[in-house]
């Protein structure tokens, strides 16, 4: 018997005849020791699934057929007490979010102690038991950290103590759903192999949910990927990531950047994934709209799953298969510009200082730097990327640049002129020169802003004196250049996607024809097919307009992607920093290696992921 | 108590310092400028402008008032806070027999208000989207929309009136003898003494204005309550409690109500303040003997010297239950406490 076999599920959402299926028809099966991995992108409906064995679907949402048997038993019809009876016990949870799924009021002993309760274990074995637990996901100390609280840990510990958790009652079945995604790439490392080793060791059967097809082909042994809540493609790990045959999976794919190899220009698909109001208007494939083969037949009706390998199967058409490899594999060598124009940013041995805080008799505590004796030069046309996990002092460097800290020590020159902080002449020179993308477009943009002013607010400061015409001009341009449609114009924020928030946010920076941008993390929110869209504007500006940027990000294959030289930061010190290729090709710094050996890498035979690290 | 708490505490009392000197100044000051003269009331009808000069110089009313202030204070720190001019006693007894009674009522309130409005809260959370929920909630509006002096009067008009369950007027049943004063706080002098005459009607005595009272604290204590509940049973740890297979109530209470708890604290700490300023009117319409009544009948007297000390003594309080707040509010937050 299978642990987990989906049966024909499908999700509707909202009540009457023609409502949307969120998840249409879905069938898979995961044995025990097995893990089956879920992949899409956001508005894909992997998430659907742990919400119906969990019963948390969002409200109007409902199983309209099919069924979900758990060790043979229909978990859509079983009365409630019973499935909270399997909740934490035969079926475990791995969050996303570590830090916010634990209490912050509540002492890790307490909430693992309640988990145990919960689960029998008698009151004096609680606390061995966990402490055990603890140690055996690798946590330094165990017996203390059970009297510490959620947020004195770091968010890779937090998730250690939730898989320790979730494994707690040796459950059949674990549904992880994004659980590296907030966690720095070596983190992501270490908790992958956590969860991989316990669950070979238990025999678990694992539902392991991502956008990121490169990691679950790495982690599952089967694969499973969704597309606006149909199956597209399923099969063994191995055979998908290889040869992947639907159009999309390809597509998803060749979105990724590699982190070796010659570099080529990313494949974007058109557009974004349909929202669910638009679900019923597609009558066909629901990929049809975005498909680079786009075979008329596919838009009018459904096509069936169709084997292609052995357990393989794609959702897909006899023509569509066959031109799905041309569609994608054309794509064109990178042409990276050579034109570096003069130098607009010089940063010579800037250091960021933090004092400690006072204590009540006022004596400061050791405090902590930043960012220690930083240089980095940018010039017109040059994209120069900054490498670090959480904690690197690189979004302290951006600010240092854009003047919204002051630096302890150093300099720093805009065209030449020194330039510090809250100074009005200062501000001035940055103004002409820089501008800055923000991480988050959701909290960057007002929302009570309709686009058209939104993109053109640089042009409300008084010397600029703009007529209402020529501001209406500048914002169509400006949507025009960052691939925007005019229509979105009079629409506010809450109305634009993920990815045409941060083109929003791309063209307001654009507004004063800055010649460098400061961008920190401004591809991290975004899917991964959003996120070559927005990767690929970046070097068509450059093209258009020789802008430099100064690109922030956590994400090696990105700056590989993007950026001519890059320079690496690790607890504010620059730890390596020289052209791009040189950096990856070969990494001088430990910690580059090892920032670099956290990565996935594509060729399937390298073993990954590499040997866990004790924290 | 941790340290940290230890550390707050001291902090407050250093802080408090300050402001207590510029309050007494404050007061001090508006009171020497008001256009009334209590010595010249206190004296009999026949008393010459001589006599009067005599007395000014007694009570050291002729010199400036700075100096005045400093004399004043200067006594206060060696404990001597006066003789009242009205009711012919020393401040410090008067005081010390009216504080007890206004913080027994004020005590009595605040348990009365902060658990009503704990169940009232819990109680609209677990029926929200239901009509309970909006019973409460136009019940909670009409409690609000009416000032509670006007609550202390339909309160004795039903209790004490219409059914005369009971009393509402003074502290105690006439008749009664006192304990021995061993605290000076009635309830648990008789409680420590076994006086359970006395307890019961002290406590009787006291559950109408006390009522009056936690009306005003119980419909928002319930309504920050309700709406931190709602927003942390969206908790991402609440779900994932849920997920556990942790049953509903435990989640409520472990988990909820410990995080909903801290906005709903800061609140009391907040109204707390408010109530000391409450029982003026309260105490006045139940005739409580209390600080309250002590200071109506102060200012209708012009007696100064009461006035003074009864209004630092409010300072005090206030600033006493913030601090209290406080402690309470850093004990149930460990972010605080550990930081």
């Amino acid at each position: 018997m299978a642990t987990l076999e989906a049966r024909g599920l499908t999700v509707t959402a909202g009540r009457g005849e023609n409502v949307p299926k969120v998840l249409r028809e879905l069938s898979f099966t995961v044995e025990r020791g097995q893990v089956l991995g879920l992949v899409g992108e956001s508005g894909a409906g992997k998430s659907m699934i742990g919400r119906v064995i969990g019963r948390s679907l969002p409200t109007g949402f409902r199983v309209a057929s099919g069924s979900l048997l758990f060790e043979g038993q229909d978990l859509v019809g079983l009365p409630a007490d019973r499935l909270t009876g399997l909740l934490g016990d035969r079926i475990a949870f791995i969050p996303q979010e570590p830090l916010t799924a634990l209490n912050p009021v509540l002492t890790i002993g307490a909430q693992f102690g309640e988990h145990l309760e919960r689960i029998g274990v008698p009151r004096g074995e609680r606390r061995a038991r966990a402490a055990a637990a603890l140690k055996d996901v690798r946590l330094r100390d165990p017996d203390a950290l059970l009297d510490l609280y959620p947020f004195q840990l770091s968010g890779g510990m937090c998730q250690r103590v939730l898989i320790a958790m979730a494994f707690a009652s040796e459950p059949a079945l674990i549904v992880a759903d994004e659980p590296t995604t907030a966690l720095d790439v070596s983190t992501q490392a270490t908790v992958v192999q956590i969860i991989r080793r316990m669950q070979r060791d238990h025999g678990t059967a694992l539902l392991f949910i991502t956008h990121d097809l490169r990691l679950a082909s790495r982690v599952c042994d089967d694969l499973l990927v969704l597309y606006a809540g149909d199956v597209v493609e399923r099969g063994p790990a191995a055979d998908v990531s290889a040869a992947p045959r639907h159009p999309y999976t390809r597509a998803l794919q060749a979105a990724n950047p590699p982190l070796a190899g010659t570099d080529r220009r990313l494949v974007t698909l058109p557009d974004q994934m349909p929202g669910i109001s638009r679900f019923t208007a597609l009558h066909g494939c629901r990929f049809a709209p975005r498909c680079p083969v786009a075979d008329p037949t596919c838009a009018t009706a459904v096509p069936p799953l169709e084997p292609v390998g052995t357990r393989h199967v794609v959702r897909c058409v006899g023509e569509c298969l066959a031109k799905a490899a041309e569609a994608t594999v054309a794509a064109p060598a990178l042409v990276r510009g050579d034109a570096r124009g003069e130098t607009v940013l010089t940063v010579e041995g800037v250091s960021k200082h933090y004092p400690g805080k006072r204590d009540w008799l006022g004596r400061r505590g050791p405090g902590a730097d930043a960012v220690k004796g930083a240089d980095v030069t940018v010039a017109a046309g040059e994209f120069v990327g900054v490498v670090g996990e959480s904690g690197s002092g690189k979004s302290t460097l951006a600010k240092l640049v854009m003047g919204l800290e002051e630096p302890t020590s150093g300099r720093i020159a805009i065209d030449g002129k020194p330039v510090i902080a809250n100074d009005p002449a200062s501000r001035e020179i940055r103004l002409g020169a820089l501008q800055m993308v923000f991480q988050d477009p959701q909290s960057a943009l007002n929302p009570r802003r309709p686009v058209e002013r939104l993109v053109t607010q640089s042009l409300e400061a008084p010397h600029h004196a703009t007529t209402e015409a020529e501001r209406l001009a500048r914002a169509r341009s400006l949507m025009l250049e960052t691939g925007l449609s005019p229509d979105l114009l009079d629409r506010y924020p809450s109305q634009l996607s993920g990815g045409q928030k941060q083109r929003v946010n791309i063209a307001r920076a654009l507004c004063v024809t800055p010649r460098l941008l400061v961008a920190d993390e401004i591809v991290s929110g975004l899917d991964v097919s959003v996120q070559a869209q927005i990767l690929n504007l970046l070097l068509d500006l450059r093209a258009a307009r020789g802008i430099g940027l100064l690109f922030i990000s956590h994400d090696l294959a990105v700056v590989r992607y993007l950026c001519d030289r890059v320079m690496v930061m690790k607890n504010g010190d620059v730890v390596e920093a020289g052209p791009t290729e040189e950096v990856f090709s070969n990494p001088r710094h430990p910690y580059t290696r090892a920032l670099m050996a956290a990565v996935p890498p594509e060729d399937p035979t390298v073993p990954w992921p590499p040997e866990v690290v004790e924290s | 108590m941790s340290r940290i708490a230890l550390q707050l505490l001291f902090r407050r009392v250093l802080l408090a310092i300050p402001i207590l000197l510029c309050v007494s100044a404050l007061v001090f000051v508006i009171l020497r400028l008001l256009p009334a003269d209590p010595v010249a009331m206190s004296l009999p009808p026949g008393a010459t402008a001589e006599d009067l000069a005599k007395l000014r110089q007694a009570f050291g009313l002729d010199r400036s008032i700075p100096e005045q202030y400093l004399i004043w204070l200067g006594k206060l720190l060696t404990g001597d806070f006066g003789g009242s001019i009205y009711f012919r006693r020393p401040v410090l007894d008067l005081v010390s027999k009216a504080l007890p009674a206004t913080i027994e009522l004020v005590f009595l309130g605040l348990v009365l208000g902060v658990a009503l409005g704990v169940a009232g809260g819990l109680a609209m959370f677990a029926w929200r989207g239901r009509a309970g929920e909006q019973v409460l909630d136009l019940g909670t509006s009409g409690l609000m929309a009416i000032p509670e002096f006007l609550w202390a009067i339909l309160l004795i008009l039903v209790f004490g009136v219409a059914l005369p369950i009971l009393p509402f007027i003074g502290r105690l049943s006439p008749g009664l003898s006192l304990p021995p004063p061993v605290t000076g706080f009635l309830l648990l002098d008789s409680a420590i003494t076994l006086r359970l005459d006395v307890l019961g009607s002290a406590l009787r005595h006291m559950v109408l204005p006390a009522t009056a009272l936690a009306i005003g604290l119980a419909p928002l204590v319930m309504r920050v309550l309700r709406s931190s509940l709602m927003e942390v049973i969206q908790e991402d740890y609440i779900t994932q409690a849920r997920l556990r297979g942790i049953p509903e109530h435990t989640i409520l209470v472990r988990h909820a109500l410990k995080n909903a708890a801290l906005p709903t604290i800061s609140l009391i700490g907040v109204q707390g303040g408010f109530m000391f300023g409450g029982t003026v009117l309260v105490e006045m319409i139940f005739a409580f003997p209390g600080m309250g009544n002590l200071m109506v009948d102060a200012v209708r007297n012009h007696d100064l010297p009461v006035i003074q000390v009864v209004g630092l003594v409010y300072c005090v309080l206030v600033l006493a239950i913030n601090a209290v707040v406080d402690v309470v509010y850093l004990m149930a937050n460990p972010k605080l406490r550990t930081a």
